[in-house]
């Protein structure tokens, strides 16, 4: 046995532990709860220099598995993480990684899918990767996250196939519990042993052709391969766990029992639950019935003979599953023991349950219960566990706390926009005093942090809108801190849908309700449709507001802008400046925080040709009005608007909440921010710093902010000067655009 | 303590710790020690972990540590809801049923109160038999620390087997690393929790903690709920009271002084000012007749922006009489009863964390 040191550590840096001592050569990610700390946890690693993984942020969990599958296909060691809605996201990348046999691990840390989204763990992703080619091994101990990290990549490049190593979100990732892991590096690559390509890609002289067109008869001849390959990891994954146990002393199984040998029933059941239920067989067993756990370590190839030998002796089975396959009446863990016990002639009597979803904590007791059921013979075959009927008395409707804003009450005729005889369009009004006359849209209490920018640029963009709107809102923290069932504090139509969907969404919801206008099944008039979108969105969602914008849809995009991923613990967004610190750019000896520019959304969305755009900041509230009301003009007459604004945030930005307008107003007369309007395709400056005597060094910025102040130091003053350069060479070009109206 | 946790080992399986906290005052951290510190120098096994949601400033956080035998394997995963130690990291706290759920008589019970608090007002439910406090607030800005490292010495103290050099050596391990200019401050922090933590006599006429329920109850099942998640009940987050969430501070409002600029209307996140048709200086105009303090969470973005200082920050404690204080008037019923909940930068704004974070250190 090779020596081992002590952690004490959650799943999530356990994994990211493994990597690092592995030597992977490169991750693509994006961050998702809760796989994100696992990129997180490398990124300080890398800051420290205890890792040089190339690490890329992609703009979305499907160009994270581009990244991975191009660098794999180069002949890289490659990892990548991810959860929920950024694994379905992905999904298609994956069968071409398997089916072109291209071996990289990714650590699939499992979590609810959406919708209604949920954050928290359960199995409803990671069973839509049964059918992709890829091993799983699913560790249902922080110990075995490590573990199984170190053997999932020699199985992958063993048997020439993408691994994923599975575990529970939160119940796995985040508990840190006391595990081993070997004190050299070097022990785990000597186990994991020299990467092998059979046909290296990066060869000029020997050219290849990966990824043919092939169809019949050709295309079954590749899937069998797969399979072959998938039958070579059955037999190899034993040799492996046998190996590796040579090394570590820790011993695992396809299949694992406890108490099993002997039970007359049997629960079945995947991941930390597992674990949780030997307490509860230890209470039976003291109570002197038969009752034993058992679980998979390895879910793809599926464990059939090491399975039916665990289950074989009970004499009734409970399959209890954190997910539903809907309509197949059962969880797929739960189909998988049925057909394998049929095809071995099993006789155990086997009942179903789906439990535990959305996180749903599992106790020991729940163990027992789980039994009891088994042992009932009025309990049906398949049911949930854990739903609540409701009481109708309790829940009953007391009646709105406020009035519908209807068409009347926000005409409160303080901002008025029309198109003059001469084409051109204008605002009259908007100013503070009077629009205080718009009832807001948006109800309290609602859980954003004190000071935070969001509530109030929605506020700003709201009260210059006099017909009624409609929200639609992009995944982050604008709609986290809004919606937390069972309460809302919109009081106008609201949709959420996904991080990167948001505008095709409202692309689809627009143009059903002008038809239903013109049918007349719903009554005429104008309607402002607003998408809104921040934390990153304009990352991941950028090919769709492109898209929209180039179709021309009447709705106006709405981007805050917070620069980063706030909602999941600031991660880097593209448009966090360059230079700053955040939890995936950390600053360290080796680091000096992001190492490119914000995104010039605006200009990206310029080149759509949509009617309007402005950029806008609370520090300049009437400015801001009077652009929302006419960003909603033409997106009610004409076409698509888009208007973004800086959006503070006083956790992740590190400053005082007090001052966030302060911050606000100095990011736009350092021209980090600066406040224009292209209208038609001409461009109009708002506020020039300069005239107006005001413009400031963007350092006088950077040095307002925590994550930024370090840029104030003489040691990144190449950095500070890069990113002013840039700013300068923008207000410039911005300037020159500006300038050609006049003319 | 009675008994030491060794003798409570070999009567019971674990021995749970329930954290209660809030976001921002460290008790992820302070979990995370206990945990370590049990592994590493007592001889023990132990798991830690937090409750998890969305990472906002000063969203209730609970942290769970077991500890069992050393060669025990602990294999729940579930949070602990019978806690044998209780620390409470912010008065406000007790006043949430929530934080009481599944104590009992052996459960001890750790709050951090300020000065002159001693009542516990809110009370503690009639069953704990054993409470200890210690004014961590305090301590922590003293010792330029924070809340989790003097609970974490606190805690150390109450449990008795804890030896305050290992405690220290584990604050070593895990902040000295990470943060080696804070660790004077947090090993004083710690000293000082472990030192000045003492035991409440508690009266049997103790008040009881009330049990309370979520306003306007909505819990809805798979019979009541509307079906895909709907949400039918527009505007329902303003049965919320964020006055817990505050630091301390409420803006005033000195209406002889307000000239209806509207200023602080576009600057507040949460819909606190109430403006409405009225006469200023003879003209008709939109007038502020008050702050709605109940959706207030004191971040005093309005006070900044005001120009005439018409809105100043005061002690909240001063101002128990809120004047102009004006519940929103959009709302056409009051809720049955508001539900104290949100953020809270209480500790966060005077933490010697934040300050360094707001400097851009690391923490």
């Amino acid at each position: 046995m090779e020596k081992q040191v002590m952690e004490y550590a959650s799943g999530n840096e356990m994994a990211a532990v493994a990597i690092r001592q592995i030597g992977y050569d490169l991750m693509g990610y994006y961050p998702i709860t809760p796989s994100t700390q696992i990129a997180e946890n490398l990124d300080a690693m890398r800051a420290t220099g205890e890792t040089d993984l190339v690490m890329i942020a992609a703009e979305g969990e499907h160009s994270a598995a581009g990244i991975c599958y191009g660098a794999s296909v180069g002949g890289g060691r490659v990892i990548n993480a991810t959860s929920a809605n950024g694994l379905l996201y992905a999904l298609e990348q994956f069968p071409v990684q398997s089916g072109t046999r291209y071996p990289m691990v990714m650590n699939v840390v499992c979590r609810t899918v959406s919708g209604p989204l949920s954050i928290k763990g359960d199995h409803s992703d990671i069973m839509y990767l049964l059918n992709a080619g890829w091993p799983i091994l699913f560790a249902h101990t922080v110990q075995q996250v490590y573990d199984f990290n170190l053997i999932a990549l020699k199985l992958a490049e063993e048997v020439r196939l993408p691994v994923v190593v599975a575990y529970d979100g939160f119940f796995t990732s985040h508990q840190k519990r006391r595990c081993m892991r070997f004190e050299k590096d070097e022990t785990v690559r000597q186990f994991i042993g020299e990467k092998r390509e059979d046909y290296p890609f990066l060869d000029l002289n020997q050219p290849i052709t990966v990824g043919s067109y092939m169809n019949e008869p050709d295309i079954i001849n590749n899937r069998y391969q797969l399979h072959l390959a998938m039958k070579e990891a059955a037999e190899r994954i034993p040799e492996l766990f046998a190996a590796y146990e040579k090394l570590s002393g820790r011993k695992y199984e396809m299949a694992e029992g406890y108490h099993h040998t002997d039970a007359s029933e049997l629960l079945v059941l995947l991941g930390s639950s597992y674990e949780t239920a030997k307490e509860g067989v230890d209470k039976l067993r003291g109570d002197g019935t038969a009752a034993g756990a058992v679980t998979l370590n390895v879910l793809r190839p599926f464990p059939e003979k090491e399975m039916f030998a665990a289950c074989e002796k009970a004499e009734r089975i409970m399959v209890a599953d954190r997910q539903d396959s809907y309509g197949a009446w059962g969880g797929n863990l739960s189909l998988e023991v049925r057909a394998m016990m049929q095809k071995f002639g099993g006789r155990a009597k086997i009942k179903s349950l789906v439990y535990g979803l959305g996180g749903l904590d599992f106790f020991a007791e729940d163990a027992e219960k789980m039994l009891g059921i088994l042992n009932d013979p009025e309990a049906p075959d398949f049911s949930y566990y854990g739903v609540t009927a409701g009481d109708a008395d309790k829940t009953a409707d007391r009646g709105n706390f406020f009035a519908p804003l209807t068409r009347e009450r926000t005409a409160v005729g303080a901002t008025t926009v029309q198109k003059d005889a001469d084409g051109e369009v204008r605002v009259k009004g908007g100013t503070l005093n009077a629009t205080a006359a718009m009832p807001k849209r948006i109800a309290p209490g609602h859980g954003a942090c004190p000071g935070c920018g969001i509530p109030v640029n929605l506020n700003l963009l709201l009260r210059a809108i006099e017909d009624p709107v409609v929200l639609l809102f992009q995944t982050g923290c604008g709609m986290i801190v809004t919606t937390a069932y069972p309460r809302t504090s919109f009081k106008v139509p609201y949709l959420h849908n996904l991080f990167q969907n948001g505008a095709a969404t409202l692309s689809g919801l627009a143009e059903i309700c002008y038809r239903k206008q013109k049918k007349g099944e719903i009554p005429p008039g104008d309607i402002v449709f607003v998408m809104v979108s921040g934390d990153g969105g304009m990352d991941i969602g950028m090919g769709s507001a492109i898209g929209t914008a180039l179709r021309g849809h009447r709705i106006l995009l709405f981007e805050y802008d917070n620069g980063g991923y706030m909602n999941t613990g600031y991660q880097l967004s593209y448009s966090t400046p360059k230079g700053a610190r955040s939890a995936t750019s950390h600053v360290g000896k080796m680091q000096y925080g992001k190492t490119f520019f914000h995104k010039d959304m605006p200009r990206i969305m310029a080149a759509t040709g949509i009617p309007y755009i402005a950029t806008v900041a609370e520090s300049n509230p009437t400015d801001f009005i009077r652009k929302a009301a006419k960003a909603a003009h033409y997106a009610k007459t004409e076409g698509t608007a888009y208007v973004k604004a800086l959006s503070a945030c006083p956790l992740n930005w590190n400053d005082n909440p007090a001052t966030e307008r302060r911050v606000i107003e100095a990011g736009v007369n350092c021209c980090y921010f600066p406040l224009f309007e292209i209208e038609r395709g001409k461009t109009t400056l708002s506020f020039d710093p300069d005239a107006a005597g005001k413009k400031i060094p963007v350092t006088d910025w950077l040095a307002m902010m925590g994550r930024t102040r370090h840029l104030c130091r003489e040691e990144y003053r190449p950095v500070a000067e890069s990113l002013q350069q840039e700013i300068d060479r923008r207000y410039e070009r911005l300037k020159l655009d500006a300038e050609k109206k006049a003319n | 303590m009675a008994e030491n946790i060794n003798q409570i080992l070999e009567k019971q399986d674990y021995f749970g710790i329930r954290l209660e906290s809030i976001g921002g005052l460290g008790a992820n951290l302070c979990g995370k020690m206990l945990g370590e510190l049990a592994v590493r120098y007592l001889n023990l096994n132990s798991a830690a972990f937090s409750s998890y949601g969305s990472e906002k400033t000063g969203t209730p956080v609970k942290g769970y540590i077991r500890y069992c035998l050393p060669d025990k394997e602990i294999r729940i995963h579930a949070p602990v809801v019978h806690p044998d130690l209780l620390a409470v990291f912010h008065q406000a706290l007790m006043q949430d049923a929530g934080v009481w759920k599944g104590c009992g008589s052996q459960t001890k019970v750790l709050v951090a109160l300020d000065e002159g608090q001693e009542n516990l007002s809110g009370g503690l439910p009639d069953c704990i038999r054993e409470c200890y406090v210690v004014n961590a607030r305090q301590i922590a800005m003293e010792s330029k620390s924070r809340i989790n490292v003097v609970m974490l010495g606190a805690i150390a103290k109450v449990m008795g087997v804890m030896q305050l050099e290992d405690v220290r050596q584990i604050c070593r391990d895990s902040l000295g690393r990470k943060y080696p200019d804070a660790l004077e401050g947090n090993l004083k922090g710690l000293e000082g929790g472990y030192a000045q933590v003492r035991q409440l006599a508690l009266h049997t006429e103790t008040v009881s903690g009330k049990e309370k329920q979520g306003g306007d109850s909505q819990e809805w099942g798979y019979t009541t709920a509307p079906i895909g998640g709907i949400n039918p009940r527009f505007g329902n987050t303003a049965v919320a009271d964020l006055s817990p969430s505050r630091q301390g501070y409420i803006p005033l409002f000195i209406k002889e002084r307000c000239i209806n600029c509207g200023l602080c209307d576009t600057t507040c996140p949460d819909m606190v000012f109430q403006f409405s048709r009225g006469e200023y200086n003879g003209r008709e105009m939109m007038v502020n007749q008050g702050l709605d303090y109940y959706h207030c969470k004191g971040c005093m973005r309005c006070v900044n922006v005001c120009p005439v200082n018409a809105l100043v920050q005061g002690a909240e404690s001063e101002h128990a009489q809120k004047q102009y204080f004006l519940p929103n008037q959009d709302m056409l019923r009051t809720p049955d009863y508001y539900v104290e909940s949100g953020p809270d930068g209480y500790i966060t704004s005077e933490s010697f964390f934040t300050e360094v974070r707001m400097k851009g250190g690391e923490v």
